[in-house]
């Protein structure tokens, strides 16, 4: 899998006409280079690097690592190094002078990102956004990138069946993150990749927080709030299983024994009639703009998504990454954007019903050659089954 | 937004003023017009807004703007949730996947357009060409000295909220005491350590990294990474834990040894010669110190520099200086920086002995803020 995807990170670099990557974002190193890395805040994170070198033509990615334990043990030698500071006069130097000994002077190099320590000791490069070698390389998954995604949103899955329990009338937000940090590790994750969020949903919009557009709040910071009987909670969690990242999207009712409304029950049969819809359109050749129309016809017109997100989005070593499907890049972009065999669709339609808040879960599909097939496999409980 | 974890008896909206003023000045200082942050951590120290916490670091981005001229910052956030009053609803613009809506929300910021000199935090291939488009006669530079400037001396009030989080720290790392016991895995004492960290409001951690079995044959290396295999009897176990309140950090890191048997001569040994290099450090941390003379305190005990850092700062989130082996050799010290000093030295068929204090830089005696016995193996009997 890792050979692969250097394999297409090697095609993407020839097309695109670049000497190398100098990758710096957690996500893209993961990609390029294999590594495991302890989930950590963003402050650490960019202070002690993981750095990604990818040399056009070379057999295998260089890590520059302060956790030399995560390299992938293929790399040969030479190839795992000690950590560079790129963020610091010094550590920018050290890495400059590194990439001045495999590239020429004014060579065309791909970054993610280019803090300004790192931009004045490159000053004689041709640096250009590693975005367009990383986004084709990134975009269809070979089948074992698609067992990562499974193997990550089973263990998501997995843990929330100890979470729901505790969905009782006094629990906190941060009660539910305790008990789901503790499983997943106990259950085989590598990382937790976000705060994972219980967001209660207020009945109307205009009772919820004020927003830019108008639309819902979502997603907000879990606290210390104390969860109420009859309280609609939007879940949403990812954590990471080889780099690769899940995507656990559901919507639960706090009670002793929750029992949706009959109007809530016609938000989840609307929430599935638009999944539906859109399954029914999800194959090859289609674009992301007929997913959107699918899920709007199925909605009687209405957009069933909120406002500042998608229809639909992408998973990989991103939790959320290419295609993106319905968001403010215009349905030209849309339009553009042709389903392939590979690509992975995390699918969040929103139904909401002003007065009675509303459902979201999420749906995990990979685009096979004739279709999908569906990687995430949850209960609708308490929507289902009674 | 609730606060999650107990404010310390510290007046929240007085410290976010007080740092916005630090900011201002630093900006003045530094002929800013704008300044463009990006990560969490500066969003939150100009604003106060905890943003949704992922792991990992991005690609630099415009999570918030700085105006000089108005002494507003504009923040990128869709909601009201969790942003302090004198944000102003005007004041917050939403996500944009379309870097064109980006633009046009930050064109729309008053004052943008005629600004001289925009600092930016970091940057990315493609941002200065977007900064063109909308500010195109002003120059771009780099905004990260200004925001160290204002950003590296705590006040008590900032002191007191790291206090807060090494509070945290301390319940995480008791977690992981109480749960280190031979056949326990690291992976179990990272999951016992997170949920106590959630279970106290504080749910995320500064990082996974935590537990450490150290080798009891062969080369001894500091890992960061949890393994799934069983601690034995007797190994000495890293625990380096961390906290958040209020958005700062804290920390605190000893080394335990699994079992009930009583340490060796040599882990008690080790121990020794651990808290000989961490109280040298600490001790050399006052006022004008250069990162070199913090090496050289170490290395004074006879003991080799580690790979990795010895010292870091911390703040809202790990900050520099960086010291150690080839980093932060000019680093100056000043009153009111907060480092964490850790200490480790390591002895084949022994294991290795990593200890990490807390050390607030004052006009006297470094401060130690972590508390924490330092068990049987670190010479309490």
């Amino acid at each position: 899998m890792r050979r692969q995807r250097h394999a297409r990170l090697q095609e993407q670099l020839a097309a695109h006409d670049l000497d190398g990557l100098v990758l710096l974002g957690t996500s893209a190193v993961a990609f390029a280079t294999g590594a495991a890395t302890p989930a950590e805040d963003s402050s650490r994170a960019a202070l002690f690097r993981s750095v990604a070198v990818v040399v056009r033509g070379a057999d295998a990615p260089i890590l520059l690592t302060p956790y030399p334990e995560g390299a992938p043990p293929e790399l040969p030698d030479g190839h795992v190094l000690g950590p560079v500071l790129p963020d610091l006069d010094d550590g920018a130097a050290g890495l400059a002078a590194f990439l001045r000994d495999r590239f020429d002077g004014g060579a065309r190099l791909g970054l993610d990102e280019v803090p300004h320590p790192l931009h004045r000791a490159l000053d004689d490069f041709d640096l250009v956004a590693a975005s367009g070698v990383m986004g084709p390389a990134k975009l269809s998954k070979s089948p074992d990138e698609l067992v990562c995604i499974r193997a990550a949103q089973r263990i998501n899955e997995a843990a929330m069946v100890d979470v729901v329990p505790l969905l009782r009338p006094g629990v906190r937000q941060t009660d539910l993150t305790a008990r789901f940090l503790r499983r997943i590790f106990e259950l085989g994750a590598d990382s937790n990749g976000i705060d994972p969020i219980w967001q209660v949903m207020p009945p109307t919009k205009a009772a919820g927080p004020w927003t830019t557009h108008g639309d819902l709040a979502f997603p907000t910071p879990s606290t210390t709030r104390l969860l109420r009987d009859g309280d609609v909670v939007w879940v949403d969690t990812g954590i990471h299983v080889e780099g690769y990242a899940s995507d656990f999207g559901r919507t639960w009712i706090v009670g002793t024994d929750p029992r949706p409304s009959p109007r809530q029950r016609t938000q989840f049969q609307r929430w599935r009639e638009v999944v539906e819809a859109v399954l029914e359109a999800t194959k090859p050749g289609a674009s992301a703009l007929d997913l959107c129309r699918a899920a709007i016809d199925a909605n009687g017109g209405t957009r069933p998504w909120i406002e500042h997100f998608y229809l639909a989005h992408g998973v990989g070593t991103d939790s959320a990454e290419m295609p993106l499907v319905g968001t403010d890049l215009g349905e030209a972009f849309d339009e553009q954007m042709v389903l392939a065999p590979g690509m992975v669709l995390v699918l969040e339609p929103v139904i909401w019903d002003d007065g009675a808040a509303g459902y979201r879960s999420e749906e995990i599909y990979a685009v096979t050659d004739d279709g999908w097939v569906q990687l995430s496999d949850h209960p609708y409980d308490p929507f289902e089954g009674r | 937004m609730t606060v999650t974890v107990d404010a310390a008896g510290v007046d929240l909206a007085a410290l976010r003023a007080h740092r916005r003023h630090r900011l201002l000045a630093a900006m003045a200082d530094h002929d800013l017009d704008v300044l463009v942050l990006g990560r969490p951590a500066e969003v939150a120290f100009a604003t106060g807004a905890r943003q949704l916490w992922t792991a990992g670091t991005r690609p630099f981005g415009p999570a918030g703007v700085v105006m000089a001229a108005t002494g507003r910052t504009h923040l990128l956030s869709v909601s009201d949730e969790g942003v302090p009053a004198e944000v102003a609803h005007e004041d917050l613009y939403g996500l944009s996947w379309n870097p064109a809506n980006l633009a046009a929300s930050l064109a729309a910021i008053p004052g943008v357009g005629d600004a001289r000199r925009i600092g930016t935090t970091s940057s990315s291939p493609g941002f200065p060409r977007l900064i063109k488009a909308i500010a195109p006669g002003a120059e771009v530079v780099d905004g990260a000295p200004a925001l160290w400037a204002a950003r590296s001396t705590k006040t008590a009030d900032e002191v007191a909220c790291i206090a807060a989080a090494t509070a945290v720290a301390e319940a995480g790392l008791t977690a992981m005491v109480d749960a280190l016991r031979p056949g326990v895995t690291e992976r179990d004492l990272l999951a016992a350590y997170l949920e106590r960290l959630a279970s106290l409001g504080a749910p995320t951690p500064p990082t996974e990294g935590v537990a450490c079995a150290t080798a009891v044959s062969g080369p001894v290396a500091l890992r960061r990474l949890a393994t799934a295999d069983p601690v034995a009897e007797g190994q000495l176990v890293v625990l380096d834990a961390g906290g958040f309140a209020m958005g700062y950090e804290g920390g605190v890191g000893r080394t335990w040894v699994a079992g009930a048997a009583p340490a060796s001569g040599a882990t008690r040994e080790l121990a020794e010669r651990c808290r000989a290099v961490l109280d040298a450090v600490v001790a050399a941390s006052r006022p004008g110190a250069t990162g070199a003379e913090l090496c050289r305190a170490w290395t004074a005990t006879g003991e080799p520099l580690p790979a990795g850092p010895i010292a870091h700062g911390v703040g809202l989130g790990v900050e520099p200086p960086l010291i150690g082996e080839g980093v932060g050799a000019a680093a100056v010290l000043s009153e009111g920086t907060v480092l964490l000093v850790s200490g480790w030295v390591a002895a084949e068929g022994v294991g290795g002995f990593f200890q990490r204090d807390l050390v607030l830089v004052g006009d006297g005696e470094p401060q130690i803020l972590s508390r924490y016995g330092r068990g049987p193996a670190g010479g309490e009997t």
